[in-house]
Order: structure tokens, then C-alpha cells, then sequence
């Protein structure tokens, strides 16, 4: 499973969020921090997927989906929680519309929303931290 | 027609009035709150209801079809004549009686075992293809679903199923303090935070009856024009995009990430959140303030240039995504949208924040992509100049910035307060009872304006509602709170 320390495709699901972590995930598309330059990248299925991405605290109507897109990933597969919302941590928490952020997330990026340069760099780390324990099973 | 509801209501809107909000209480009461262009002044109309029923507005004014649904699910008031009283925010998972602002929730509900979706609005007939979109998306965006019913590549209807990031915003806000409410108002949405952050600001000076001084107001225009850059260019990137003009998405992108690590340099956050407070702006030297635009204009001419001179971009946006001046009066459409399509409203025109310094409406006719493209265009040059006529007005203030005022602790009372948000009129109706929120009310642009791309989308074909919803570039969160 060593191509996790080349290549991560992503599969981003908002689930809540303000629209602030999309705007930096987008940002990271672009020439400023190029991310596929270091071989990340958004999947348009989450077939293709390494890893579900996630941004909001959960909100009620996304639930099902998301756990529908995780069910979709072939393992072995990772979870990322972006941003505070996300984390379990934003000032929406106590809501009562939303589930409270991506629970036992593999990595978790701070912020609010997360600097893009911090979260690349973070990213970059995950990708050689994730590589020897990729042994998540399907819907695990 | 004889209700006096629905009378006084439509006389307003005759009288082209600006429709501010229209909210209910606990306590058996609806308030539609109006703007007089004019002369600035708001007129409220009230109603009670009766026996959990009240006299449905929609089927006179179109515009409040969202609102008086969004009642019917939050309050279990029901709009008598309501033409089409399907849920909006409910889902098939909210509990039986399960009436958030009405019931003042303590703790979540327990959700029902069931699939979140809502009854889908569809053409029925021989060659007829449904397509649904979302709720999660094959890129970056948020989370929305969409019910297209095609013949061939042309939409014949859309339904837009918005609210899957329904937070249960305004119901957190109540019986916050005065401290606690800031970070929430900042995040209902990072594209227009500023302004959010503006009317929470304005409706406890309000409220307190605090004058906030020339500096302190100068500040904040500053700030909330700023914003309208960062947005504006994130539109004008994106549009390209949904035609492929991927040179013209990279460097837009490149100038908003420019502009944005300028803010950050200057203010601390690339979308200015936790920036205005009430009685407190972040404030910085304007002198940096207008290093940064003069350098932006580096790179926006040349910029600019390769849009508008590019025959094959132009005429793939002319034509596309029509929405008429007659349509965005009917729908109460606001901002940019209703701009594109000749209709001469901007909030800044009439608030006394911007006094002296006259912003005029930018204006375009054609109702089209390629029109609000334009209109986006004109709007951040002249953000770019509100914001040097500003800086030099703070430059040359003499006087020291104002001291913080910090709001008492028992402001009691309730205000509609508004700013023009990159989208357009965000308004909020705000109400305290010592120093405490009773019930806060939040109706951004956008709100009004899914409707109308709900209804510019049909006759168009499919493969062009990217590069439609990009033009109208609305916002879920704002929305779905």
C-alpha cells in the first residue's frame, strides 16, 4: 500500500459547513498550492477514493449520505476531518440540526477554516504517516 | 383581498417596497417588515394567528412562498391557501410535533429511521428523463440536491431540495449572550461573514442606542468591502470555469489569493471572520490597506483584458441563464441577480454607514450570465474605490479612534437591521430581552434567490446549469443555516 506516499484521491463531502473550508479546499486547486503537484487530488466518485474528506459538524439530511459515501470507498481507506466544524469542535456544536463532526477520524485538520498552506503540509505528512496501517476494512 | 394582512402587504409591495422579512413568534404573531427605497424608512405589518392558522400571502406575493413554509415547519402555523405547502426544512427524520422555534428544543430530537428525502416536484410524461444531483457532489461545493426533469438535453423543471446543512441556526442564538452570539454570527457563512457580523453589530448599537463614530464606521466599510472583493473574485473565477476558460478560473484564483494573504497579513483571516463586534471594528492602517489594492490592480487589469476580449467566453455566457427585471420584482430577487436584470437596488445606497460616500448601483439589463459577470466586474473596481476613498478619509481623520464602547448588559428590544453581503440584502431581525437573544431571525439574498434560478434554469439545456449556478453563485449555508 505504499502508493499512499505518492498518490491520495479524495472524496470531499460537505456536511454543514459555512462554505469557508470549500472555498480553501478550492484554493488548494489552484496554482498558489497546486495539490495534485504532490499527487492529491479530488474524485468525482467515491470508487475512485483513498479517503473521504469531510467539512460541517453533520448536519442531520447529510448523515445518511455520508455514511453512504464512506460505505462506497474500497478499502483500504482513510478519514479526514477538516476543519472545526468537522473536528467535533465549532461553535455549532450544540445545534440541534447537526450530529457533532466525523467520528474516529484518521486525521484531523484544524482551523476555521484550515490555512490551505498548513493543511497541505498536513496532508503531505498524513500521506507517509498513513502508509504502514492501512488496514481498514469495508464500512469499517 | 379584504384581509387587512393581505391588503396592507400588497399595498407595500405596489408601492415598491423592499421586502425585509417576514417572521413568526412564539406567541401567535407574524411580522412582515418593510423598506422604503425612498426614504430609508421601514413600515411593519402585523397579523395573529389564529387557531395555528394565518392568511396565506403567497398566492398574491410569490416571494414569501419559502417564508411561509419555512413557518409552517418551525412554528406548525399553517398559511391558509398556501399553493404548495410541501416541507422545506422538515425532513421525513424530524419527530412527530417536532416544531424547533416553537418548542425551544433543550436537547436534539430523536431522529426517525428514515431516508432525509422530501417528496420531489417532477414532469410526468412519454420521453420525460428525471435526473437527480447531489446531495453530495462529484467536486468542491456544498451540499445541495437537485431533481431535473429533461427532454432531451432541455430542462423542463427544477426542483431545488436546499436545507441539508440546516444547522438549527437561530435556534442556538436563542438565550445566548451578548459575548457568546459573535463567533456563531460570524459563521453562518464565510462569504458574506462580514456582513453578518455588521447587522449583529447595528442591532445591539441599536438597540443600546449607541452611536458608533465616523472612525469605527470607516472601519467597518473597509471591512465589508473588502469582502465583496474576496467574493466577487471567487465568482469571477468560477464562472470561467463552467465553461472550461481555465486560464481565466487559474488567475482569478491567483488575484483572490493574493487579496486574501493580503487580509490575513492585515487583519489576521483570509475571510475577515470575528472582525466587527458590537462597538468594535479590527482596524488597521490604511496606508497598507491601499498598498494591497494598488497592488492588485497589477494583476486585475491585465486580467479583465483577457475576459472581456475573449469573443468565444462572451458568447457563450450572452443569452444563457435569462432572468427578466419583471421576474426578479415578482420573486423579491436581490444583489447581483437583480442588478444583471435592471433592477436599481443596493442596500449601501441607503444606509447611513456609507453616508457621504455614495455608492451608485451598478447595472446591467440583459438579465443573462454574461450580465451578472459584468455587474461582478463593475462591483469589485468600485469596492477597490470605496475602499481608497475610505482609507483616505482615515488617513486624514485627526482624531484618535474611538474608545471601545462595550453594550450593556441588559439591552431589551427588537430591530430589523441590513447590509448589502456580496449577495445582495442580508437582513436580520433581531430581538433581546436583558442582554439576551429572545428570537433572531436571519433572511439572507440568497434566500430569495433560489427561487428565481429555479425558474431562469427551465428552456435552458442541462449541460448549462454549472455555468448558470455559477453566475448566480448562491450560497447554501446562508440559506440553509
Amino acid at each position: 500500500m505504499s502508493h499512499i506516499r505518492h498518490s491520495l484521491q479524495i472524496r470531499h463531502v460537505d456536511a454543514g459547513s459555512c462554505n469557508g473550508c470549500e472555498q480553501e479546499l478550492t484554493a488548494l486547486t489552484s496554482a498558489a498550492y497546486d495539490f495534485q503537484r504532490v499527487g492529491l487530488d479530488w474524485v468525482a466518485s467515491p470508487r475512485h477514493a483513498d479517503a473521504l474528506l469531510l467539512t460541517g459538524p453533520v448536519s442531520d439530511p447529510m448523515a445518511r449520505p455520508v455514511e453512504r459515501v464512506w460505505a462506497a470507498i474500497p478499502a483500504p481507506k482513510w478519514r479526514i476531518a477538516f476543519g472545526d466544524c468537522a473536528a467535533g469542535c465549532g461553535v455549532f456544536q450544540a445545534a440541534y440540526g447537526i450530529h457533532g463532526g466525523l467520528p474516529e477520524a484518521d486525521l484531523v485538520i484544524r482551523g476555521c477554516p484550515p490555512e490551505p498552506g498548513a493543511a497541505l503540509q498536513q496532508l503531505r505528512d498524513a500521506m507517509q504517516a498513513m502508509a504502514p496501517h492501512p488496514d481498514h476494512t469495508v464500512g469499517g | 383581498m379584504d384581509n387587512p394582512w393581505i391588503r396592507q402587504n400588497v399595498a407595500l409591495k405596489e408601492a415598491h417596497a423592499e421586502l425585509l422579512t417576514v417572521t413568526a413568534t412564539r406567541n401567535h404573531r407574524l411580522q412582515a417588515t418593510w423598506l422604503d427605497p425612498a426614504s430609508g424608512r421601514q413600515e411593519q405589518v402585523t397579523v395573529d394567528v389564529s387557531q395555528e392558522h394565518f392568511p396565506s400571502l403567497t398566492p398574491m406575493l410569490p416571494e414569501v412562498a419559502w417564508d411561509e413554509r419555512e413557518i409552517h415547519d418551525v412554528f406548525g402555523y399553517v398559511p391558509e391557501g398556501h399553493p404548495d405547502l410541501r416541507p422545506l426544512l422538515r425532513t421525513p427524520r424530524w419527530p412527530d410535533n417536532f416544531r424547533p422555534l416553537r418548542d425551544q428544543p433543550r436537547a436534539r430530537p430523536t431522529w426517525r429511521d428514515a431516508e432525509p428525502d422530501n417528496p420531489a416536484l417532477t414532469v410526468e410524461g412519454d420521453g420525460i428523463t428525471i435526473m437527480k444531483v447531489g446531495p453530495t457532489h462529484a467536486g468542491v461545493i456544498e451540499s445541495g440536491h437537485f431533481v431535473f426533469s429533461l427532454m432531451g438535453e432541455n430542462v423542463l423543471n427544477l426542483d431545488a431540495h436546499l436545507f441539508q446543512n440546516h444547522r438549527g441556526v437561530e435556534s442556538l442564538l436563542e438565550g445566548q449572550t451578548i459575548d457568546a452570539v459573535g463567533a456563531m454570527v460570524t459563521r453562518i457563512c464565510a462569504a458574506d461573514t462580514v456582513s453578518h457580523q455588521t447587522n449583529w453589530a447595528l442591532a445591539v448599537e441599536a438597540l443600546a442606542g449607541y452611536d458608533a463614530g465616523a472612525t469605527l464606521t470607516l472601519d467597518r466599510i473597509l471591512l465589508l468591502e473588502s469582502e465583496r472583493v474576496v467574493s466577487h473574485l471567487n465568482d469571477l473565477a468560477q464562472i470561467p470555469a463552467g465553461v472550461g476558460f481555465q486560464v481565466a478560473h487559474q488567475q482569478a484564483l491567483a488575484i483572490k489569493e493574493d487579496w486574501q494573504r493580503g487580509l490575513q497579513r492585515l487583519y489576521g483571516h483570509r475571510f475577515l471572520f470575528d472582525t466587527v463586534r458590537p462597538g468594535w471594528v479590527a482596524s488597521v492602517d490604511p496606508e497598507n490597506l491601499l498598498r494591497l489594492v494598488h497592488a492588485i490592480g497589477r494583476s486585475w487589469t491585465p486580467w479583465r483584458r483577457l475576459v472581456e476580449g475573449h469573443h468565444g467566453f462572451n458568447d457563450r455566457m450572452a443569452g444563457v441563464g435569462v432572468t427578466t427585471r419583471a421576474e426578479v420584482v415578482r420573486f423579491g430577487g436581490q444583489g447581483v441577480v437583480a442588478r444583471a436584470a435592471g433592477k436599481a437596488f443596493d442596500a449601501r445606497t441607503l444606509l447611513p454607514l456609507y453616508q457621504d460616500l455614495r455608492p451608485v448601483p451598478v447595472l446591467e439589463s440583459d438579465g443573462d450570465v454574461r450580465a451578472r459577470f459584468a455587474v461582478r466586474i463593475h462591483e469589485v473596481e468600485a469596492s477597490l474605490r470605496l475602499i481608497e476613498q475610505a482609507a483616505e478619509r482615515l488617513r486624514r481623520q485627526t482624531t484618535p479612534r474611538d474608545a471601545h464602547w462595550r453594550p450593556p448588559d441588559e439591552v431589551s428590544g427588537q430591530v430589523v437591521v441590513y447590509t448589502e453581503s456580496p449577495h445582495g440584502l442580508n437582513v436580520h431581525e433581531v430581538a433581546m430581552d436583558r442582554g439576551r437573544v429572545l428570537r433572531y431571525h436571519i433572511r439572507a439574498a440568497t434566500y430569495r434567490n433560489w427561487p428565481l434560478l429555479a425558474h431562469a434554469v427551465p428552456g435552458n439545456a442541462v449541460a448549462d446549469f454549472p455555468l448558470i449556478n455559477k453566475s448566480f453563485e448562491l450560497c447554501y449555508s446562508c440559506t440553509d443555516r
